[in-house]
């Protein structure tokens, strides 16, 4: 077909597409687009003012990141551009990789901005890199390997001083380069996004402090703003503010807050003093998102500081990042207990820290991201890449779990984390204006990996409407906010909130939708309330718990199948607080929960003909989290 | 890059190789032998330049005879390592040793970019690669499980009776989250939403009439094909940046290959294998 017929066919189906607008608009624009993604130039991709849901990761390491080149990974980040957009790439033990669930609509490649490319760089003969002495140990293939190489940096890691050999920028340089080359060869406006982005590896006294910095654009600086540079966050952001007043527009992402020890959202500063109101706004315009679940755990909430909350024992990392040392302090490092703090400092100080939203993602180190529970092959190349290096199935040398446990007291680290994380991004189409424009005003949920799609509004006599209908979802953009949001308190009125969850049809049916309250009373303590408001199954809510009735969803542990008459393909709900007071700074966010699955450790087990890890879940709920809506005082009059 | 065709510079190529080889394989005692060292003035200059590279400025000439200096006890070092037949046994000289031979082998492979004629050749013979794969418009009615239970499968029958009887699509079945009509759409696109049996079933379908219900997991679905754009071969102008990518890479592996494999030819190669080969744990 003539280019000029494909325009004309492009233009012909948008007209059609606002034209029509009521009835069919909603996702068709996404894939209207891929038909003539190569002949429309960038302006000529059609947007859906109504938004469409994309998903995608915003967090994997290539063979660029310094550990996972100690991982024996290979892959560049041409190849986790590959794996993202549906092809098949290798896991370094040698087999194939590949999602079942078909492309994402975007992907971040976040290397470690310390010692970036610099293990490629020691292994290449003839580099001054390859001069240091202990160059020869950096391709380790083996276990006692890694953690000999891993020896020489820890100490740097830890006091983010460089080590003076490895000081040069030559490595960094070029392979900051290769990073945004990849993602601008990769980036197709319309089809499938590419952000340029690093991590930011702050780990002082092994608290995890880590950050990924995302840039809006091609606009980017010669080189990222390491943890060699600062391990203070704070330094980090100055040099963010820095980057944007030249035109280099960025936010960065905290992830992995569990493994903090409560460090992550504390109520002092670096200097040790209480957040005041320039901290505030320099962080919350620096960091409008975290990472609130991915491998290595999820950052909402734990049942210590939750004990109401039957679902918070949910995919718990409970130790420092790569290390068997326990975490003592919670408090400071989950999510849910961060935004009660931000309303809390918000209260006495006027302004919130932390007024974030949530995205999930991998930080998958294969250049590839386990998104699926059977489709697994974990985080670390050949230290988890096979069932029994990850503790789901033991080594031959055993005959059951009893003699494997004789011999050790704790599962491997490995078989505690969970599988990827995925980001989900209303955005009106796939580009990384519209996509990098959502982040920042937080429309956006997070997910444990299925494409699970949720929306939520709330709003002031918002009128009988339906999210399942495009004059539903307009109505709610015009009367309402959307997630991530803010609504004024006024005397004598009640927010109501409207919310719509959709399933992945790959993974379970939906089991239930709860929005978590988070208040301060007039003493300033703040509380947390979930309520469930929507059930599947016909289910009715508990009046004394305000839980639905058990829908009575099983798993088949010898073949994993679930339940196939249990469970809702679409919930959705509308819901009015029952104890709303004006007189709070509150917010509520959504989470949806899947009826139970199989966790991938057990999939690995039946597929072994073993038991599965008695140490271990043996199926999981997965679920989504929105960004929450805010209830805050008018200050401005 | 027409340079690289010219038979003159490709012996010259070839010439470095073999040299570098029959140094690899026949070793340098003759070069260690030796207790004369000459440090050239290109040498210099390239000592001095790399130090530029990596400092970002040039020696002083204090630094510079201290590198120079260096560079000659790793000389020393180098050529007494070798007559004790250091290298030999050592797994990281040795991979090394074959790291910098085979970039040694990619560098100097270098192409021209490929013709429009070369173009068409790769794209004739690779053309399954390159198909571009079916797309279908629809519509569709959704009678949903969720709302009606085991009654959706006969719900979603009425309703095709309803459009056969000419009712307005739009008019029929229930709301959900789903687009009630996708245009230009290939199967996997509409598998990551509907299912997998869903797309199959709806790509089977006849165009332009309503199909008999068709099951997901959100319920039973009348779908309506409006448009169909049958899968087909790709042109050259379309995906010309792309084939040339394709092209390039393929040659420089190829080129590689045929080298190692030339290498190989020149040695007899007898592998004793143990008795039993012990696999992973």
């Amino acid at each position: 077909m003539a280019i000029w017929m494909k325009v004309l066919l492009m233009s012909a189906c948008t007209t059609a597409l606002i034209a029509c607008g009521n009835k069919t608009s909603k996702q068709t624009v996404k894939t209207a687009t891929e038909q003539a993604k190569q002949e429309t130039p960038h302006e000529k991709i059609a947007q859906n003012p109504l938004r469409n849901a994309y998903f995608g990761d915003l967090h994997i390491h290539t063979q660029n990141s310094y550990d996972a080149y100690l991982f024996s990974v290979r892959s560049t980040p041409d190849e986790a551009y590959e794996f993202a957009k549906g092809g098949k790439i290798k896991h370094p033990m040698g087999y194939d990789m590949q999602l079942h669930s078909g492309p994402l609509d975007f992907l971040a490649v976040a290397d470690h901005a310390e010692y970036l490319g610099v293990l490629e760089a020691m292994n290449t003969p003839g580099t001054e890199y390859s001069k240091v002495s202990y160059a020869k140990d950096m391709n380790p293939g083996d276990r006692a390997g890694i953690f000999k190489a891993f020896g020489y940096f820890v100490e740097s890691l830890l006091t983010g001083e460089i080590i003076p050999e490895l000081s040069s920028t030559a490595a960094p340089r070029s392979a900051w380069q290769e990073t945004i080359e990849s993602a601008e060869r990769h980036n197709n406006p319309g089809t499938f996004t590419t952000f340029i982005a690093y991590e930011f590896t702050s780990l002082p006294r092994v608290r995890n402090l880590h950050r990924n910095v995302i840039f809006a654009n091609g606009n980017v600086p010669d080189l990222p703003y390491s943890a060699l540079d600062s391990q203070n966050p704070e330094d980090l952001w100055h040099w963010l503010d820095a980057q944007r007043a030249k035109g280099n527009d960025a936010l960065a992402i905290p992830h992995n807050a569990n493994g903090s020890d409560g460090t992550m959202f504390e109520r002092t500063m670096w200097n040790g003093k209480p957040i005041d109101q320039a901290y505030a706004k320099l962080r919350s315009r620096n960091e409008p998102l975290i990472e609130i679940s991915q491998i290595k755990g999820q950052s909402e909430t734990m049942p210590l500081l939750s004990p109401n909350d039957e679902f918070a024992g949910f995919e718990l990392m409970t130790s420092y990042i790569g290390a068997a040392k326990q975490i003592t302090k919670f408090e400071g490092g989950y999510a849910r207990d961060a935004l009660k703090r931000g309303i809390e400092i918000e209260q006495k100080t006027g302004t919130n820290p932390y007024n974030f939203g949530f995205i999930s993602s991998s930080d998958g180190h294969t250049s590839a991201g386990p998104f699926e529970e059977d489709n697994y092959f974990a985080k670390v190349g050949i230290l988890d890449g096979t069932p029994k290096r990850r503790g789901s199935v033991y080594p031959a040398k055993y005959k059951n779990w009893d003699e494997y446990y004789e011999d050790r007291e704790n599962p491997p680290l490995s078989s505690t984390w969970g599988s990827a994380g995925l980001s989900g991004v209303w955005a009106e189409s796939n580009t990384r204006q519209s996509l990098f424009a959502a982040m920042r005003r937080k429309e956006t949920f997070g997910t444990t990996g299925p494409r699970i799609r949720v929306r939520m509004f709330g709003g002031y006599d918002l009128p009988e409407i339906s999210l399942a209908t495009d004059a539903g979802v307009s109505s709610a953009y015009a009367n309402g906010v959307a997630m991530g949001g803010s609504l004024i308190r006024q005397a004598g009125k009640t927010p109501e909130f409207v919310v719509i969850a959709s399933r992945d049809v790959k993974s379970a049916p939906l089991q239930r939708i709860q929005i978590i309250k988070g208040w301060v009373d007039a003493k300033g303590q703040s509380h947390e309330k979930i309520y469930d408001i929507a059930c599947s199954d016909n289910g009715v809510i508990q009046s004394d718990s305000n839980r639905c009735e058990d829908n009575g969803a099983s798993v088949n542990l010898n073949t994993c199948e679930f339940s196939k008459d249990k469970g809702d393909a679409e919930l959705e709900a509308r819901w009015k607080d029952p104890a709303f007071d004006h007189t709070q700074n509150a917010f509520y966010y959504v989470r949806v929960l899947e009826n139970p699955s199989c966790r991938w450790s057990t999939w690995d087990a039946i597929r072994a003909n073993v038991e599965p890890n008695p140490k271990l879940a043996k199926t999981i709920q997965e679920r989504a989290y929105t960004s929450p809506i805010w209830l805050l005082a008018n200050r401005d009059k | 890059m027409r340079i690289v065709r010219e038979p003159l510079l490709q012996f010259l190529c070839i010439a470095l190789i073999l040299f570098t080889v029959n140094r690899l394989v026949n070793g340098p005692e003759k070069y260690s032998a030796s207790q004369q060292i000459t440090i050239s003035s290109g040498q210099v200059e390239q000592i001095s330049e790399q130090y530029r590279l990596l400092a970002g400025r040039a020696p002083g000439e204090q630094e510079l005879r201290a590198l120079v200096d260096d560079f000659i006890d790793e000389e020393i070092a180098y050529r007494e390592a070798i007559a004790l037949g250091l290298d030999t046994d050592d797994t990281i000289v040795r991979r090394r040793m074959r790291q910098k031979l085979e970039f040694l082998v990619r560098d100097q492979q270098s192409y021209n970019d490929p013709s429009d004629e070369e173009l068409s050749i790769w794209l004739a013979a690779h053309a399954t690669n390159y198909h571009q794969t079916e797309r279908i418009s629809f519509r569709h009615v959704l009678a949903s499980h969720d709302k009606r239970g085991e009654h959706a499968q006969k719900d979603a029958h009425s309703f095709r009776q309803a459009l056969e009887a000419g009712a307005e699509f739009e008019a029929l079945g229930d709301t959900s989250m789903l687009p009630p009509s996708l245009s230009l759409s290939t199967q996997d696109n509409i598998a990551s939403l509907f299912g997998d049996a869903f797309a199959k079933a709806v790509f089977a379908a006849q165009n332009n009439e309503w199909s008999a219900p068709i099951q997901s997991a959100y319920g039973y679905h009348l779908i309506l094909i409006t448009e169909r754009i049958p899968s087909r071969p790709s042109t050259l102008n379309e995906i010309r940046e792309t084939l040339k990518a394709d092209w390039m890479a393929a040659k420089k592996q190829e080129a590689r290959n045929k080298y190692l494999e030339n290498l190989r030819q020149r040695y007899t190669v007898n592998v004793e294998w143990p008795a039993k080969h012990s696999s992973e744990q």
